[in-house]
């Protein structure tokens, strides 16, 4: 029983030592990062999207692609990061002023300030943030963008390398009048109504899962060796494992599954 | 098979002490019956008994360890402008002459492939291996960096960090081969998978998909292709199914993933 103690943990800690390896290369200098785009708590828009970003030293390429949006207006789409934000998108309980949606300025908190801005042609840097007659008007409430060679500064191709950053589309309308209207101004620029700038689609732009996956029955005793994060596994197919550990026939009980 | 299943057989070497009442003899025998086991298991563990005792695993592609491209060469790509494979990289117009039957409707601008909205699977089905489940689960990363697997052998994870299937770039979805104990598992035969095969599945908005496969191969997990599986082509409808396979090691891991690679053909 001493032997199969110290097999378990011997094996346990080899398992670890792996998976530090293995998160490594995640962070390496030239990697991608990528972004399901789904609708900003509060501002109705019924509408999804992809984006994902490849971090070349200085420069990114970023291929995005959503659909639900307003059709035929411009929106503005930008990669968001602030060191101090939450790298998220907004939730409800950003909504500071309580007027049940969530303008750009109150997303503040969860996803920081402009770092690029996703034009079609031209400058990409925060000043074009609101540089309406370059960003894409998704006809048919469609954009497929894809633009390369986009310079960014050290800090934020690092930010973007870590999975800190979030891709926005803004533009949405919410009384659904087929057009930016509305009394409510735009609190990024007062000529502007609000529907014009407010967040639409949002999406956190994440490192990919590091490694292959461990979907052989060996999964089972090693999360049981370690704890286990996956509580159904526990649940469903550890129970009787864990039974059979306890008592000091877990070893056996194997033994003879697999003759 | 059949002893796999019932009750912990752990409670086993226990019971005889319980039912007498007798501590002495009975409670010696279940303690000598538990180190027999033990000694037995272990050596078990160290032959790694999965991979070595001539017990049938489950099919793998033509070669298991090394990528193993099929006919098609609309393999996933690896990054922009890298490698000679017709569809390589995000540049949009090749994409049309090498697969005729990528026609699933118009696309639109930039070249990109015709993509769905966001909506979860509820079903998946891959006739040539007689596959089918309704059972799904979200996957996604842990603390560790690596992916979460499913609970059971029979459910399928959607990576939830990733497209649902019909978005633009690669849906990963991942089943197991089998239990611990050596069960099937819902992907137990996705080795057999081959090009040109289907892979259909239905979302909840109603919508039917039609995806082929490219290829399938085996690669090591410590040399996991994770470009390809997760990153693939971002302007076009992708879908990855995993599993294990391979040889297994002394403490039951597959050294192996398996790979379906395959893109959108058809909606419905």
């Amino acid at each position: 029983m001493r032997t199969t103690t110290t097999r378990i943990a011997g094996a346990s800690l080899a398992a670890a030592a792996a998976m530090a390896l293995s998160v490594g290369p995640a962070f390496a200098a030239d990697t991608w990062v990528s972004a399901n785009l789904k609708p900003v708590a509060g501002n109705g828009v019924d509408g999804s999207g992809t984006a994902m970003v490849d971090v070349q030293g200085n420069k990114i390429t970023v291929t995005m692609a959503a659909n639900g949006l307003l059709p035929d207006n411009p929106h503005a789409a930008h990669i968001h990061f602030g060191a101090e934000a939450r790298h998220e998108c907004p939730v409800l309980s950003d909504d500071k002023n309580g007027d049940g949606h969530l303008n750009t300025t109150e997303g503040g908190p969860a996803y920081g300030d402009i770092v690029v801005s996703l034009t079609k042609t031209g400058d990409t840097s925060p000043k074009s943030g609101l540089a309406i007659d370059r960003f894409s008007t998704a006809p048919g409430g469609k954009i497929a963008y894809q633009r390369g060679s986009i310079k960014v500064s050290s800090a934020v191709a690092k930010a973007i390398s870590a999975g800190e950053s979030v891709v926005v589309i803004h533009g949405v309308d919410y009384n659904k009048d087929g057009k930016y209207s509305g009394d409510t101004k735009s609190d990024l620029m007062p000529s502007l109504p609000t529907e014009a700038t407010d967040p639409a689609l949002c999406g956190a732009l994440r490192v990919a899962p590091a490694g292959g996956m461990h979907t052989g029955g060996g999964l089972a005793a090693d999360n049981l060796k370690t704890g286990g994060q996956n509580e159904a596994l526990m649940l469903v197919g550890g129970g009787a494992l864990l039974a059979a550990a306890g008592s000091g026939a877990f070893a056996a009980r194997r033994a003879r599954s697999r003759a | 098979m059949s002893e796999r299943t019932e009750s912990p057989d752990g409670d086993r070497p226990t019971r005889p002490a319980r039912r007498s009442g007798v501590s002495g003899a009975g409670v010696r025998a279940a303690v000598a019956v538990t180190a027999i086991l033990v000694v037995v298991g272990v050596i078990a563990l160290v032959l790694g008994l999965r991979g070595t005792s001539g017990t049938p695993g489950p099919p793998q592609p033509a070669a298991a360890g090394v990528p193993s491209t099929s006919t098609s060469p609309a393999g996933p790509t690896a990054s922009p402008g890298q490698g000679g494979t017709p569809t390589t990289g995000p540049s949009p117009s090749t994409s049309a002459g090498t697969r005729p039957s990528d026609e699933p409707g118009t696309s639109d601008d930039n070249g990109f492939g015709d993509f769905l909205e966001a909506s979860e699977p509820t079903s998946i089905e891959i006739p040539s291996i007689g596959v089918r489940s309704s059972h799904f689960v979200p996957l996604s990363i842990q603390r560790d960096g690596t992916i979460s697997v499913p609970g059971t052998a029979q459910e399928v994870g959607l990576y939830d960090a990733g497209p649902t299937p019909g978005q633009l770039g690669p849906a990963v979805l991942a089943a197991h081969v089998d239990t611990p104990s050596g069960v099937p598992g819902i992907f137990y035969e996705l080795g057999k998978v081959r090009a040109g095969d289907v892979v259909k599945v239905s979302r909840r908005d109603g919508s039917h998909l039609r995806f082929t496969v490219d290829k399938v191969a085996a690669y090591k997990k410590t040399q996991f292709p994770t470009e390809a599986v997760y990153r693939g082509d971002f302007t076009k409808a992708e879908i990855r199914l995993v599993t294990c396979g391979g040889p297994t090691d002394s403490r039951n891991e597959y050294r192996d993933n398996v790979v379906v690679f395959g893109h959108l053909t058809g909606t419905s």
